[in-house]
């Protein structure tokens, strides 16, 4: 795949993308023409309830699903399958159990053929931003969930992609360790440039992290609604506690109910 | 530690229980051998024992290897073959069915009365096993784990040997263990059908002689022969565990 150059400013576009499941005896919309793009180093948000086809679109953009109608383009060239230069991470951390934390986060440069030595400051960098210093031997199973997904965290930026895709990374995790996850990951976020899209379906997270809204309507999905979060960066978790946070959630909360009836 | 004192001791008190009841003349001798004479027998003839539990040996060891090859490689491709499952599935479902027992005599009409009688009969019964454990177990990987494979543009190798087959092999060795106690029934049923050698025909020899004791005896050195297998399978299962590291998704350790 040729290398995208780096004038492109946008990690990756949807132009008019559509998705149908060839499903019987009725084919599944799951996705209808759907237009945006991430410019590199934004952060943006897919908000939308369960089962809206979020988690398709997201599939797209990750090469796991090809769309069956408009175009994906990732660094201003089509997207065909799986991209090096992309993280995923996924609602289960999928850790794998024989492997100890630094052998899961290492997993993907081993799968790459890339040499341990040359990863590996990276790796335990991460392992210590996230806090599961001190755990690089344990094995998945002594792991509470949150410790988990922070590992996957690590796992999906070891390579130091450019593009980050998180689908509903933190709604399997109980919802004080979900707050504490999405300040990792607003932690995490100030330090890189990365460009990232986070399918989710909280609107406290959705608001901390992004700095763009993308509310989804009701299968098939399609952006009902662009919200760009008006909050400036650095951010810290105290920013939802205040007044103007609390008006955008409830803004979002009426859009999303609006959308639904 | 204090269980297995307690097992051990329990099989002592039925042993000696046995003794006291054939030496009481509650049960005669003659229909059922004190644990002493069963001893007896072995000191007197151990070389014919001997040689005899080796050929059963050699062919449990060779028949359980080749049942868990060929029941692997059949797990493996009906795995990779949807068409293959649906062809070949019906056939072996119906094998199992049949009491396999009953096909003994049938190996003899198509392989005569010697060793490949008795091992492909082995093989017969105890491929099963390993093919339903190695369907399982390649079933059994986590999606998330294969979807994680693709997104890292894994090669197909790369995905057999770094996530499917670790999945895989707890499931695997359950298999492996029943597999070792199939084979050595399977020989002995050869033995049986076959009446050449092996600890199976001194069984049928000794008991139409009414030799209670050397019956038990060679069944004494199939239990010792059965061990063996089983505890190599489980020495596997043991170090594959202390690999693995962690609580496995089937096959428990024991």
């Amino acid at each position: 795949m040729p290398e995208a150059p780096a004038l492109i400013a946008e990690a990756i576009r949807f132009d008019a993308v559509g998705k149908t499941f060839p499903t019987r005896p009725v084919p599944l919309r799951a996705v209808e023409s759907v237009s945006f793009a991430v410019r590199r180093g934004e952060f943006v948000a897919i908000l939308g309830p369960s089962g809206c086809g979020k988690s398709t679109l997201l599939m797209m953009a990750a090469g796991l699903e090809t769309p069956t109608e408009g175009r994906l383009e990732r660094g201003g060239v089509k997207l065909h399958g799986p991209h090096r230069q992309t993280g995923v991470m996924f609602q289960d951390a999928t850790l794998l159990p024989w492997l100890s934390v630094l052998d899961n986060v290492l997993f993907p440069a081993t799968i790459r053929r890339i040499p341990r030595a040359q990863v590996l400051e990276a790796a335990m960098r991460l392992i210590e931003t996230v806090g599961l210093k001190g755990f690089e031997g344990a094995r998945p199973h002594e792991l509470s969930g949150g410790m988990r997904q922070r590992a996957a965290i690590c796992r999906a930026l070891v390579l130091d992609p450019d593009l980050i895709l998180m689908d509903e990374p933190f709604s399997a995790l109980d919802a004080i360790t979900r707050d504490e996850m999405g300040d990792v990951l607003l932690d995490l976020w100030q330090h890189t440039q990365k460009s990232a899209i986070f399918v989710t379906h909280s609107i406290r997270e959705a608001v901390l992290l992004a700095d763009r809204v993308l509310v989804m309507s009701r299968r098939p999905a399609t952006v009902a609604e662009e919200l760009v979060v008006p909050f400036p960066r650095p951010r810290t978790p105290a920013l939802a506690d205040s007044a103007e946070f609390g008006a955008v959630v409830a803004h979002l909360r009426g859009v999303i109910a609006g959308n639904m009836a | 530690m204090k269980a297995a004192l307690t097992s051990t001791l329990a099989v002592l008190a039925m042993l000696l229980g046995w003794e006291a009841l054939v030496r009481g003349r509650a049960v005669s001798a003659d229909l059922l051998a004190p644990p002493s004479a069963v001893l007896e027998a072995l000191l007197r003839h151990p070389e014919i024992l001997l040689d005899q539990g080796i050929s059963t040996a050699r062919e449990t060891a060779l028949g359980f290897l080749l049942a868990c090859l060929i029941g692997a490689a059949m797990g493996a491709a009906l795995s990779s073959a949807a068409l293959l499952r649906r062809v070949a599935m019906p056939w072996v479902l119906a094998l199992q069915i049949v009491p396999k027992m009953a096909l003994a005599p049938l190996f003899v009409v198509w392989l005569g009365v010697g060793a490949p009688c008795r091992l492909a009969f082995a093989v017969f019964i105890a491929f099963f096993p390993v093919l339903i454990g190695t369907t399982a177990g390649l079933a059994g990987t986590d999606h998330g784990a294969l979807r994680l494979c693709r997104v890292l543009g894994a090669g197909w190798w790369q995905t057999v040997l770094r996530v499917r087959l670790p999945y895989a092999v707890p499931h695997l060795l359950a298999g492996m263990k029943t597999a070792a106690t199939m084979a050595l029934l399977g020989v002995v049923i050869g033995e049986f059908v076959t009446a050449q050698q092996g600890l199976g025909y001194v069984v049928m020899f000794a008991a139409s002689l009414g030799e209670t004791a050397l019956v038990l005896a060679a069944i004494t050195l199939l239990c010792g022969i059965g061990v063996a297998l089983y505890g190599v399978v489980l020495l596997a299962e043991w170090a594959f565990a202390r690999w693995y590291g962690a609580p496995m998704p089937a096959g428990e350790f024991g």
